[in-house]
């Protein structure tokens, strides 16, 4: 007689974001097998760059494969470009640019950290959480002039300029979130119904990490010390404060720190770019066609975001690839449903913050 | 935990964090990137916008006597702003309000009726180029 039972998991389930499916092969309430599919959502996005838009339009276009990283994915698209143009931006472009990455990175972490907080069935926390988020939302629609679909990097620069509004406006509602944060690290460190939920489940260990290609806020848990931030010198990061937050027991509750710890750290570090933002023009020509082929990797919220970009003199692009962090991570997301309780999986799921838009796109 | 339980309780006396939608209006920020405006008296047609456009919400129509109709879809655009900063005269020809679109409804044509469009500007162009063509050739012929 067969002594385990498959459970479903997606691909509409209550605790999904988005459409993607587990099989979990159970016995009893352990998971001892674990079968995922993602492609519920696929739009054909890298094939319309190709086709159907020259490459000026490209950027906005990709930036329509993911809400939340929206920015890093133009960014990452335009950095491909303009190596292949020979265009190098200069330093006040480069700092806004930072400037919109890092906003970015703190409302998706704080996305991911509600999420977590209501797959283990803490609901009011959730909504706190979102609440606080606000906060960034509304400098990233002051800066931008939009919500989600910023827009704001063209190829050759930025759209828009910082004025002195804006900079009291973002000094004010980051002081604001860093005091909630503050507050937000204490309750998550403290709180002994939470800790019941995420220390010591769904445990990625250091090795397990090494082998299955962990990245992002999952392998930093683990102890991975890997980060495209500190690895590639596109930005001027280590000058403005960045320092790699690295957690060492791999479970939830380790996630969850890396991920407060790093939104502490993005405030700094937007605190820094304000402060310390260099004359310059915002929007620079950048002339001609892209011609070869060029390679990007910037860190995206969730990890490791890779483009290809080749062109062959043309207005139309020869190949666009995409490799998401969502999709690297699928492996060891794979191996910590392994041993674990049935009833943790949303929690866990939710932790590894999977983007699935993102992934099939 | 004791703190937790404190804090849910004076939560009863703050103020609710939500907006109350309706009856309370949300305040956009200056610089919302809403429709796009055009004004007929300063456009020089030299159709910049309508190349740079990234969804094609932009389209000139040929008349026969050689001037051009503009048409926009607010309901295709994505409101980046590309157009403007195209445009030659900006704040004149082409600019960005800070209107919002409302949803569009069936009387719109947002889709059906823009793929019509879509075909008649393609063909009044195509038509165009013909007569300009003829006109040419008769014109040699004349010579």
């Amino acid at each position: 007689m067969k002594k385990t039972i498959q459970i479903p998991l997606g691909s509409q389930h209550i605790s999904l974001l988005e459409p993607i499916r587990f099989k979990f092969e159970c016995e009893n309430e352990k998971i001892i097998g674990v079968d995922a599919d993602v492609g519920f959502v696929h739009r054909g996005v890298e094939l319309a760059c190709t086709r159907s838009f020259e490459f000026k339009q490209v950027g906005y276009v990709v930036a329509r494969v993911c809400g939340l990283c929206a920015i890093t994915h133009s960014l990452s698209y335009t950095l491909a470009v303009e190596k292949l143009l020979g265009y190098v931006a200069n330093d006040r472009i480069k700092y806004l640019r930072m400037l919109m990455v890092e906003l970015d990175r703190i409302h998706s972490h704080m996305l991911c950290l509600a999420h977590t907080a209501e797959n283990a069935g803490f609901e009011a926390l959730f909504m706190q959480i979102m609440g606080d988020r606000e906060l960034i939302m509304d400098v990233q629609e002051a800066i931008s002039g939009n919500r989600v679909q910023f827009d704001y990097i063209s190829i050759g620069g930025v759209n828009r300029d910082l004025t002195p509004e804006l900079v009291a406006l973002t000094h004010k509602n980051l002081g604001l979130l860093s005091e909630k944060i503050d507050a937000l690290i204490g309750l998550f460190d403290n709180n002994w119904s939470l800790s019941l939920k995420y220390k010591g489940v769904g445990v990625l260990s250091l090795e397990e990490a090494y082998t299955y290609n962990a990245l992002g806020p999952l392998a930093r848990a683990a102890g991975l010390a890997t980060d495209v931030r500190a690895e590639t010198s596109d930005f001027p990061y280590e000058a403005l404060g960045y320092t790699m937050i690295l957690e060492s027991t791999g479970d939830i509750h380790a996630r969850n720190f890396v991920r407060l710890r790093e939104i502490v750290n993005s405030i700094a570090m937007c605190r820094n770019i304000i402060e310390n933002l260099p004359i310059g023009e915002i929007q620079e020509k950048a002339k001609g066609k892209p011609n070869g082929e060029a390679v990007v990797r910037v860190e995206a919220p969730r990890g490791e975001l890779f483009y290809l970009v080749r062109g062959s003199g043309q207005n139309m692009l020869d190949r666009v690839r995409i490799k998401t962090p969502t999709f690297s991570a699928i492996p060891a997301m794979m191996e910590v449903f392994k041993g674990a309780e049935y009833a943790d999986a949303p929690a866990i799921l939710a932790s590894f913050d999977p983007c699935m838009s993102c992934t099939a796109k | 935990m004791l703190r937790s339980l404190l804090e849910a309780f004076l939560n009863l006396f703050r103020p609710i964090r939500t907006h109350r939608y309706p009856a309370e209006e949300i305040v956009l920020p200056s610089g919302y990137r809403g429709l796009i405006e055009y004004g007929i008296d300063a456009c020089i047609f030299c159709d910049k916008c309508e190349k740079v456009c990234p969804p094609g919400a932009i389209l000139f129509y040929q008349n026969e006597d050689g001037t051009k109709t503009y048409r926009y879809n607010p309901w295709l655009c994505i409101y980046c702003g590309e157009c403007v900063r195209a445009c030659p005269k900006p704040e004149e020809a082409l600019w960005q309000s800070e209107t919002k679109q409302l949803s569009a409804l069936k009387e719109d044509g947002a889709n059906e009726g823009w793929f019509v469009w879509e075909a008649a500007c393609k063909q009044s162009r195509e038509a165009y180029a013909t007569v300009k063509k003829s006109a040419k050739i008769q014109n040699k012929s004349e010579e």
